[in-house]
């Protein structure tokens, strides 16, 4: 427990400047007894505000996460979600009919270019290309979450 | 010489042609979906460019209009031909080389419609 404290802070003395006197805080404070490690460490995050303490900081202090710079995180059910959300917007796609595993062309009776659009569509929403090559293949919005977790590293 | 106008027709229908882009129907598919995309991210910014009196919307719509029109097209030369040509269109439109009357004469609004119903063709006269 000591000893990964220890690496902790030794990884937050490799950050920038800026935080190298806090940083020297956190080295003291780790070499106090494993007991009051929960209490420095909430103080010199304060201070600190680094992201990796706040992943360490189990479940004590949530309401001062800070994520700089990024989105949420993505699950399959937030993919699914917005995949599905995507699909009722779409004018051509009857809301009531849609499902996670109707095909495209054969149950919602839709055209080879309608199903560009469906795909550039979802090109828009996550922010990423998807080649012609493995577009075509993906028929229901089942394949397209699939493939957005297989590209993304979304795994369960 | 029934027997030869049937080697022949089978000849012609497995004649192998030099291809013009794509080998086979798959790849000619592919150029024409890739043509589609490019035309459908370049609609918004073609309506903003010209300053067209119409919505992005409307503009799609004719783009699918225009590639409707060819659907039935399986011949991969004839595609790659009409691919190559919706790309010569593109390049055009993209570097602003046309002009908003070439955009907006796609949409046909001062041509006058052929009567298509009995009547209306009377009434237009019959001219040899």
């Amino acid at each position: 427990m000591a000893s990964r404290v220890l690496a902790q802070c030794v990884r937050s003395l490799a950050r920038p400047s800026g935080r190298l006197s806090a940083g020297h805080l956190a080295v003291r404070a780790a070499v106090a007894p494993a007991s009051a490690t929960h209490r420095p460490f909430s103080f010199v995050s304060s201070n600190q505000r680094t992201r990796w303490l706040e992943q360490t900081r189990i479940s004590s202090v949530g309401v001062l996460c800070r994520q700089y710079g990024d989105l949420p995180p993505l699950t399959l059910e937030t993919i699914k979600d917005r995949v599905m959300y995507v699909l009722k917007l779409y004018d051509k796609i009857n809301p009531e009919k849609l499902q996670t595993s109707s095909h495209f062309m054969k149950d919602l009776g839709l055209d080879s270019l309608d199903q560009v659009e469906i795909i550039m569509a979802m090109e828009d929403e996550f922010g990423f290309e998807i080649p012609d090559a493995e577009a075509e293949k993906l028929m229901s919005p089942e394949e397209i979450v699939q493939y957005i977790a297989d590209k993304k590293d979304v795994y369960e | 010489m029934a027997s030869t106008a049937a080697s022949r027709a089978a000849a012609g229908a497995t004649k192998v042609v030099k291809p013009i882009f794509s080998r086979d129907l798959d790849e000619a598919k592919r150029r024409v979906r890739e043509l589609y995309r490019a035309w459908y991210r370049e609609v918004p910014n073609t309506v903003s460019t010209f300053q067209l009196d119409i919505t992005a919307r409307q503009g799609r719509d004719k783009v699918r209009e225009m590639f409707d029109k060819n659907k039935h097209v399986t011949d991969p030369r004839v595609i790659d031909m009409l691919v190559i040509k919706g790309k010569m269109e593109l390049q055009e439109t993209i570097h602003v080389w046309k002009q908003k009357t070439h955009m907006m004469r796609y949409f046909h609004e001062t041509e006058a419609p052929r009567p298509a119903d009995f009547l209306s063709k009377f009434y237009h006269g019959h001219d040899p």
